[in-house]
């Protein structure tokens, strides 16, 4: 194609500069965080090998189980109710009001907010004594929640300021797809006296499923991944009844400098996330055939 | 009947908006409030004496200034440097036909499959061994690697006729000018949604950076603000003060950019 063709050449040239950032920041620390697995690994003092031994230590540890148990939860209270509310958010913005840009835009907004400003934000409009949920509760003459202060609605709270967050970002995704089914399908309805209703039932619904599984797949990835809400809104408390995966891996590596059965415990969260994520390849690949 | 049921639909509509936005809404009024007013049982909805001394405190008693501009920096650098190094491999990838070309396009693909806690503790002692942890290249290289960016714009490129570049061959033009003058303009769509999307992660990145800077001079402002509570544990007028002086920065990206952001998003189904 190219007088004297440097394709060869070009290739590797322009995609060099990546690569090196790639080779030397990606796939070196996957490694590396594998070959650490097996060692007990301080920052100071020399490694010591262990074999399978922090894998077997994992599970006999009830603090892993806990917390990974923990994660679980955060994935099945948020997941179904995180795309129930994107989807009917969605139907809203593509709907005929003349409110929708204002809808789209205020649903959407809490997303740009970064998460410690919302988890900050939250813990204070949850706050027992003086957030405003149990001052409003008071004045009608209740008595106030606690929120984030006792095990069993901790986890709950966390999820509802996650509801506020990230409910719009699914909404963007199920717009983009309820925007895709074409105007005739719904004409035809209601020429056949379809109602409102039905219309999203049979059409809607059905063929939007494409964006459901791929909302469903990227909502338990980023649900596996909680953290900043928990670590800003308790802190794994009370009594470590929210601690999650994360912060578990986070408090063994950097707080207890276990470096070696931290990696571990990432690598069984690795093989989670990849085993969600081949799901993904399996349910949207039969989709494109 | 049928205005009826229509006044009723936008009266919940507003309804709606107005519950979403009230969060926003009490973080600025908690921000104005004095903290007796904050930390009582009587409680008003309003501010009696609406007051800045929050913000003047916040300023004065806490690093924020520098977490923004730390912040700025970190996100400012990952933008560039990631449109420098994903624009030449995606075009790479899309018009230069090298051997390996689709095993190596595979390879980094999978990269975007690696979880990024995974690579916490690696990354962690590696930059140790570097003599890097501290130091704002430490929060930003490892976002450098993700390969999320390469998948948006070799997609964009791909869409590009080959008869554009064959002309500029023709004319005499080499590869690079080629890239320069023809791909990158013309792909400037697919670039703005890469680099706002990579300002954003960076923006609001957490772990990595609460991993790699221990010194409170040097924290992102999402770190700062987490820690805010720790140090400033109870002072909820000044929290919140904290809390909206961190989000300005990012209001006034989203409000020039929503368009962009919305539909990045739609596209690439990214999250965070």
């Amino acid at each position: 194609m190219i007088p004297g063709n440097k394709d060869t050449r070009d290739g590797i040239l322009f995609s060099l500069p990546f690569l090196i950032v790639f080779v030397l920041f990606m796939v070196y620390p996957l490694l590396f965080g594998f070959y650490i697995s097996f060692f007990q690994w301080n920052i100071l003092g020399t490694p010591k090998f262990l074999g399978l031994q922090n894998y077997a230590e994992l599970f006999q540890d009830a603090k892993f189980w806990s917390s990974l148990w923990h994660t679980v939860q955060f994935v099945l209270m948020t997941t179904p109710v995180l795309l129930v509310m994107g989807f009917l958010m969605a139907l809203l913005v593509t709907s005929k009001s003349p409110l929708k840009g204002i809808l789209e835009t205020c649903f959407f907004v809490p997303y740009i907010f970064s998460m410690t400003v919302v988890a900050t934000l939250w813990a204070w409009i949850m706050q027992k004594d003086f957030g405003i949920i149990n001052q409003v509760l008071g004045l009608l003459g209740k008595e106030g929640v606690s929120w984030l202060t006792s095990d069993k609605n901790a986890m709950w709270s966390i999820s509802i300021a996650t509801y506020w967050w990230t409910a719009g970002f699914n909404m963007v995704l199920f717009t983009a797809g309820i925007k895709q089914i074409s105007k005739e399908i719904y004409e035809s309805a209601i020429v056949d006296g379809a109602s409102t209703f039905q219309s999203i039932i049979h059409i809607t619904i059905p063929l939007v499923k494409p964006t459901t599984i791929l909302c469903l797949i990227l909502q338990i990835i980023a649900s596996f991944n909680v953290f900043g809400q928990v670590y800003v809104m308790t802190g794994g408390g009370p009594a470590g009844s929210t601690r999650v995966l994360i912060q578990y891996i986070y408090e063994t590596g950097f707080s207890y400098f276990r470096m070696g059965y931290s990696a571990a415990m990432s690598y069984i969260l690795f093989v989670i996330i990849m085993a969600v994520s081949v799901m993904q390849y399996v349910f949207l690949g039969r989709r494109n055939d | 009947m049928r205005n009826r049921k229509t006044a009723i639909y936008r009266i919940l509509e507003v309804l709606l908006i107005l519950i979403w936005v009230f969060p926003l809404v009490w973080m600025v009024i908690t921000s104005l409030k004095f903290e007796n007013e904050v930390v009582t049982r009587n409680f008003t909805f309003l501010p009696e004496n609406p007051t800045f001394q929050n913000y003047i405190d916040a300023f004065q008693s806490t690093y924020i200034l520098r977490w923004l501009l730390n912040s700025l920096i970190i996100s400012l650098v990952t933008m560039a440097a990631t449109f420098i190094l994903d624009a030449p491999i995606a075009y790479a990838f899309a018009k230069i036909k090298f051997p390996g070309r689709n095993i190596l396009f595979w390879a980094v693909m999978a990269g975007m499959m690696v979880p990024f806690q995974v690579l916490i503790v690696p990354l962690y002692l590696q930059f140790n061994s570097y003599g890097l942890v501290n130091t704002l290249a430490a929060a930003i290289i490892p976002r450098l690697a993700m390969p999320i960016g390469i998948f948006i714009l070799r997609q964009f490129y791909e869409g590009i006729p080959d008869a554009l570049e064959e002309a500029a061959f023709i004319d005499g033009a080499g590869r690079l000018r080629t890239f320069v003058r023809i791909i990158l303009p013309l792909g400037k769509a697919a670039a703005t949604t890469v680099i706002i999307l990579a300002f954003i992660n960076a923006w609001n990145d957490f772990l990595w950076p609460l991993i790699a800077i221990n010194e409170s001079q040097k924290y992102t402002i999402t770190v700062g603000i987490a820690n805010f509570q720790g140090t400033h544990g109870t002072q909820y007028s000044l929290i919140m003060a904290g809390a909206v002086i961190a989000s300005i920065p990012e209001l006034i990206f989203f409000l020039i950019f929503r368009r962009k952001i919305i539909d990045g998003i739609a596209m690439t189904g990214i999250k965070g």
